[in-house]
């Protein structure tokens, strides 16, 4: 009984830290309509940001300046925005199929900086010794890991609030106006350029606020945390989930990784084994036409777009 | 919302009812395997998992531990550290494994040590992880003695691959390795230890796993007419890497790691083409216990253990398995103890296989110390858990890989210091 609970608590600090990149994700596409496939990328800057803030000193590499968690998250947040920046500011003329190629490209060229550039990232080494601030503050892995819950839970529900506020605003409304027809809004006056990369920075800025905690929680970065299969996981997630809705970036977080997870566990329970290899092929296969399934069936994903024109329109849409 | 809560409650529901109650000390005892058995080590993986598998089995005729069957728990890590962590904290959590086997890729151990298996107070002992970084975590004490590795760091890789070259009488050699933190390491070591050595790298060329073609990278490591190709890389991508070199005009002076000391490998390529390979790995020691290991697997399996880190996972579950029949009871603490008394200096030798093992347990009835000598050879893990191995150079005559030179533990050691100190 305390091993479910334990496993579940660890379970729910992984889906909701992933389910703050899928949010991050779904203002970008779900509401502005980027196609951004680097995700990875962006999750790497924030997680390595956050380690070399918070991390002890060390002789061979940079950083370690031991400041404390928030900080580290803050930090981390700011350098994906930064990052972020500088990849909008030269990929976002480029559309649909030519963005996503791009920033696949930037994601991978990110993962191996990290793995080369040894005196700020460890390169294949790592930064070892992150500190995880549950373990000063209770015995024992339930209770600790309950802590670290309930911080990843409080800093998604302010990003959740936050962002429901943001895409309910006048500006979130020039966001869908851009993703539906980008020269009507054009010729309205908005300025599509800037906002699209206003929202692509406030996107990554929380992929790279997920990629913080996650290192913070796991206490080490390495190069092969961020490979593109979680781009791929995250996207997923907010395909399934419903894009364009927050509450389903979240669910599809918990869904998908549920999924992943699971089925690895009913795998091991099942199969033998030596059939093990071929069944980790089959769990591929599942995720796969899952992701197909919804594409093609539910299209809008569990929870479908929240239609929303204005907060002070009340239910008249 | 409705829904979510439904959705909800049929999970917690379906996992109470799989899981059951998860305690360490009832029949059967479960031993946890985090490994890769699908992605690119996949079939490095599966391979290391069958004979994790088969230590478990031949332990289990022995009489299991305490009278208690073994069961042998695998789950796959994907080579990713998300998935192994949320495995190895589901095995620990929900299946009560006593102890953990893995990961391959240290990128995947490290943080299921850190975040699992340290906090959970269980051990973890990896067949394959070759980073440094266990060592320094080990000095900062943060590992609590915890983890162990059944298999030498990169440092002695490199030293050997190094060493190799330079005694084959190459000069300009081009390096090509696979873009992770293990092929990374290695690549950067063997430059240093190479100049040292006297030798000298044309280029040094990344590449990355599971593309198709990897004619770009190995036109780049053409540059400069090498002389040799030192080539860091798994079977597959290995092969394609090969015969793309061979194809483009690539000398056949081929120096390799022990991860393409594979029948995989060997296939893929043509034996044919690779009559000049020559390649590293750890060496099996010359101790009837190596044959004993030799013979059972070619048994088992129909072939020999010509694959990386077969040995190291034999000897990594002996170890734990006899631990656990050394404790009072099978905690992580005694079992940390445990690994390291039934591997002491002056205890009575015993050596793989049922009699073997049937004899470990009654020379541990009759409070006896005892000394597992393995596949590895007499491990033995110093205070941050590493081990020291002996290591030998190979080729291939014809399809069969030949040894053709032999370093002991101490040789080893000496290379080492030698490269450090200049």
């Amino acid at each position: 009984m305390i091993g479910v609970i334990s496993y579940l608590i660890f379970f729910l600090i992984l889906a909701l830290t992933f389910g703050i990149a899928v949010m991050g994700l779904n203002l970008q596409w779900g509401f502005t309509g980027l196609f951004n496939a680097g995700v990875a990328g962006f999750l790497a800057v924030g997680g390595y940001t956050h380690a070399i803030l918070t991390g002890p000193a060390r002789d061979a590499v940079f950083g370690g300046f031991e400041l404390p968690f928030v900080v580290g998250l803050l930090g981390a947040m700011l350098a994906s925005g930064l990052v972020a920046i500088v990849v909008g500011l030269v990929t976002l003329r480029l559309r649909d199929e030519y963005l996503a190629v791009a920033t696949f490209g930037i994601a991978v060229s990110i993962q191996l900086v990290a793995v080369n550039w040894e005196y700020v990232t460890g390169g294949t080494l790592g930064l070892i010794g992150i500190p995880n601030p549950s373990k000063g503050l209770a015995d024992g892995p339930l209770r600790q890991n309950a802590i670290y819950l309930g911080m990843v839970v409080l800093v998604a529900v302010l990003a959740y609030v936050g962002l429901q506020r943001i895409v309910q605003s006048p500006w979130g409304r020039v966001l869908k106006a851009i993703r539906e027809d980008e020269v009507a809004a054009a010729s309205l006056g908005k300025n599509p350029t800037r906002v699209r990369l206003e929202s692509f920075v406030l996107g990554c800025a929380l992929m790279g606020l997920s990629g913080g905690l996650y290192v913070g929680f796991i206490g080490f970065v390495g190069a092969t945390d961020f490979l593109p299969i979680i781009t791929f996981q995250i996207w997923t997630m907010l395909i399934v989930g419903g894009s364009g809705n927050m509450k389903g970036a979240l669910l599809g977080a918990a869904v998908v990784w549920g999924v992943w997870t699971g089925s690895g566990f009913a795998i091991s329970k099942i199969v033998a084994p030596e059939w093990q290899a071929q069944s980790g092929a089959l769990q591929a296969v599942l995720i796969g036409l899952i992701l197909v399934l919804t594409l093609l069936m539910r299209p809008k994903g569990m929870i479908g777009e929240d239609v929303h024109v204005s907060r002070h329109a009340a239910d008249t849409t | 919302m409705r829904r979510l809560m439904t959705a909800g409650a049929l999970a917690l529901g379906a996992t109470f009812a799989i899981s059951g109650a998860a305690s360490a000390q009832d029949c059967p005892v479960k031993l946890g395997a985090i490994l890769p058995v699908s992605g690119p080590m996949g079939q490095v993986g599966e391979r290391i998992s069958n004979t994790g598998a088969f230590a478990v089995k031949l332990f289990n005729e022995a009489g299991g531990v305490k009278g208690c069957p073994v069961e042998y728990v695998l789950r796959d890590t994907q080579g990713q550290s998300a998935i192994g962590v949320d495995a190895a904290k589901s095995l620990v959590d929900l299946e009560g494994v006593a102890a953990l086997i893995g990961a391959v890729s240290s990128g995947v151990s490290l943080p299921v040590l850190t975040s699992v298996a340290v906090p959970s107070k269980v051990v973890q002992v990896s067949c394959c992880s070759s980073s440094e970084s266990f060592t320094a975590l080990a000095e900062e004490g943060k590992t609590e003695g915890y983890w162990f590795r059944t298999y030498a760091t990169n440092r002695s890789q490199s030293a050997m691959g190094a060493k190799l070259t330079v005694d084959s009488g190459f000069k300009k050699t081009a390096v090509i390795y696979v873009n992770t933190d293990f092929g990374v390491g290695l690549a950067k070591r063997f430059e240093q230890d190479i100049a040292k050595l006297g030798g000298t790298i044309t280029s040094s060329v990344a590449y990355n796993e599971s593309q198709q073609s990897y004619r770009a990278e190995v036109t780049k490591a053409l540059e400069g007419e090498p002389d040799s190709l030192f080539l860091i890389a798994f079977p597959v991508d290995g092969a394609t890497i090969t015969r793309e070199w061979l194809a483009l005009g690539g000398t056949d002076n081929l120096i390799v790691n022990n991860s393409l000391r594979s029948s995989d490998y060997f296939e893929a390529v043509g034996s044919q083409y690779l009559t000049n390979l020559v390649g590293y790995d750890s060496a099996q020691p010359r101790l009837a216990s190596v044959d004993t290991f030799n013979e059972l697997f070619e048994a088992e399996f129909g072939g020999p253990p010509d694959g990386p880190g077969l040995h190291s996972v034999f000897d990594a579950v002996n170890v734990v398995l006899l631990a656990m029949e050394a404790s009072d009871e099978i905690t992580g603490d005694n079992i940390r103890e445990g690994i390291r008394a039934v591997t002491a200096d002056g205890g009575t030798e015993v050596y793989p296989g049922v009699e073997g093992i049937q004899r470990a347990k009654e020379l541990i009835a009759a409070g006896e110390a005892i000394r597992y000598v393995g596949a590895t050879g007499a491990l033995q893990f110093d205070q941050n858990g590493d081990v020291q191995a002996p290591k030998m150079t190979w080729k291939l005559d014809g399809d069969e890989n030949v040894e053709t030179g032999y370093l002991s533990t101490e040789d080893v050691a000496e290379l080492i210091k030698m490269l450090d100190a200049n």
